[in-house]
């Protein structure tokens, strides 16, 4: 039971994440190709079935955290990076506005550092898609001349 | 988290950061000049260069300054007994932004990024600065590779052959000569073999070489030498130009040029053409100035000397410097432990970037 706790925590991330794709209207089909499951999966999971809640109250915990703590729990739940981001972008709903200022310097250290990929370098400055940002402030932390601000949009 | 790695090769090193892409900065000892730009542009505070041992020369050449190269610099003693690192870089703080590459006036540090060098890449600024050869105007004399300060110039100059600029006859006759090798001892130009071996008596004429000045046949005992040279009577009648034509190439290491106008300064053909780094002004105060000869032994340019004044070992107790020469790089102002020297640049030339920090950065070059 122990050992098998990861898997059930991912499993209720997945649930989740197939709760959230639903409601945003996807199929069965389009959601089991989404999250890598199989479409009987997608349907136990949308009736209701073959999960414990407490998995699942585990994962809203997670999902919940602050977005660096988030992230490092999907690291490790989720070897694959890939799958990180897809089920980030699932998760997180919250909106980031995104400020490179004038001093950046272009090392493209935060280039290295974003597991969203959310940010590339232009003309020698970084530029992030807000769109991909997961809010973790890893970029903001790291930058070696406090270039980066992200800020979290109130909806 | 991603953490650097350095590699050290004497006091060549290398660090690189490896995720996204590759970042690589090398540095090569055998380039730095010393200016100590690197260290103030540094954003993040990485990089110390050591002022004493930053001195050491590391080229050998016949300079045309005119000045005696300063050897009993207490200073520079010091430095090839002990200390031998010129510049250190601090491998946690450094985020190989490339900067230092990016305004190192003499290649000595290099940031690659997927192998390629950052000024190859067009986001990144880089110094307007280089010495051209035009090949049509010269004439491989090699006085720009004499004068180099920093060995950057390979020239190789191919000449015409000797004896295709003479022409002439000559023809030894075996019948009447006796092998005594008269000719080939008298000749100048190297160009008869005589085999005095008994039995096994011959004479060669390399006329490759000959250019019929009739030495030997002057000087042969019993005229066994029939020359004549067509030079002479008939003028350059048959002289074809192709024949005396000079070639060869001329190439200037890109990596150790720092564009400081000594080629262009004695090339006697104007085929050479260079751009300097910066524009300013570099000033010495007599009062200041202790003539160590720190400035002069470090000048990577070869621009500041001691002018000689009355007889041997006499020099001026004032350093000039040749403006024709210096790149305002500023090592000597950095190394004078009497701040004689001045060095204020007041233009850089270099590419266009649309990083503000690089601009602000290159713009912090002028003072």
């Amino acid at each position: 039971m122990v050992n098998n706790m990861p898997k059930h925590i991912s499993s209720g991330l997945k649930y989740i994440a197939a709760v959230e794709l639903k409601s945003k209207g996807l199929s069965h089909k389009e959601i089991a190709d989404e999250l890598d499951l199989d479409r009987s999966t997608v349907s136990h999971y949308l009736n209701g079935r073959n999960l414990t809640w407490d998995s699942i109250d585990v994962a809203n915990t997670i999902v919940n955290m602050c977005p660096k703590d988030f992230l490092s729990m999907m690291q490790v739940l989720f070897k694959d990076i890939d799958k990180i981001r897809t089920m980030t972008l699932i998760l997180k709903s919250e909106e980031y506005k995104t400020i490179v200022s004038k001093s950046c310097i272009g090392c493209g250290l935060c280039v290295d550092l974003c597991v969203m990929k959310a940010i590339k370098l232009d003309s020698l400055k970084a530029k992030i898609e807000a769109d991909l940002c997961c809010g973790c402030l890893i970029c903001e932390e790291e930058c070696p001349t406090r270039s980066i601000r992200i800020l979290e949009v109130n909806k | 988290m991603i953490k650097n790695e350095k590699e050290i090769k004497g006091n060549d090193f290398n660090i690189t950061r490896s995720a996204e892409e590759l970042r690589k900065l090398s540095f090569n000892d055998h380039v730095c000049i010393g200016c100590g730009i690197c260290e103030s542009t540094c954003p993040v505070e990485a990089i110390s260069l050591d002022a004493i041992a930053n001195i050491e020369r590391n080229y050998t050449g016949t300079y045309f300054s005119g000045h005696e190269k300063i050897t009993q610099n207490n200073v520079l003693e010091t430095n090839k007994a002990g200390n031998k690192t010129k510049l250190t870089i601090n491998e946690d703080k450094c985020v190989l932004c490339g900067m230092c590459s990016g305004l190192c006036p003499a290649s000595a540090l290099t940031l690659t990024i997927d192998n390629e060098p950052i000024k190859n890449i067009d986001a990144y600024p880089s110094y307007i600065a280089y010495a051209e050869c035009n090949d049509d105007e010269c004439i491989y004399c090699g006085k720009c590779e004499i004068a180099c300060p920093r060995d950057a110039i390979t020239v190789k100059r191919n000449l015409p052959e000797r004896a295709k600029l003479v022409t002439g006859e000559i023809t030894p006759d075996k019948d009447t000569c006796i092998y005594c090798g008269v000719c080939e001892e008298m000749c100048p130009a190297d160009a008869i073999d005589v085999t005095k071996a008994i039995g096994e008596e011959d004479i060669v004429i390399d006329t490759d070489k000959c250019v019929y000045c009739l030495v030997c046949k002057k000087a042969c005992p019993v005229e066994a030498i029939t020359a004549v040279c067509r030079l002479c009577p008939y003028g350059e009648y048959d002289l074809d130009e192709a024949d005396a034509e000079i070639t060869g190439t001329t190439i200037i290491s890109e990596d150790d040029c720092i564009s400081c106008g000594w080629c262009e300064g004695v090339c006697p053909t104007d085929a050479m053409t260079v751009k300097k780094p910066f524009e300013g002004t570099l000033v010495t105060d007599p009062e200041k100035c202790g003539t160590c000869g720190a400035c002069v032994d470090l000048c990577p340019c070869n621009a500041l000397s001691f002018p000689k004044t009355k007889g041997p070992g006499e020099r001026s107790v004032q350093i000039v410097s040749n403006d024709d020469y210096c790149i305002k790089c500023g090592a000597c102002a950095r190394i004078c432990p009497n701040d004689a020297i001045e060095v204020s640049r007041t233009g850089v030339n270099h590419t266009p970037t649309n990083s503000e920090s690089w601009t602000d950065a290159l713009e912090a070059l002028k003072n």
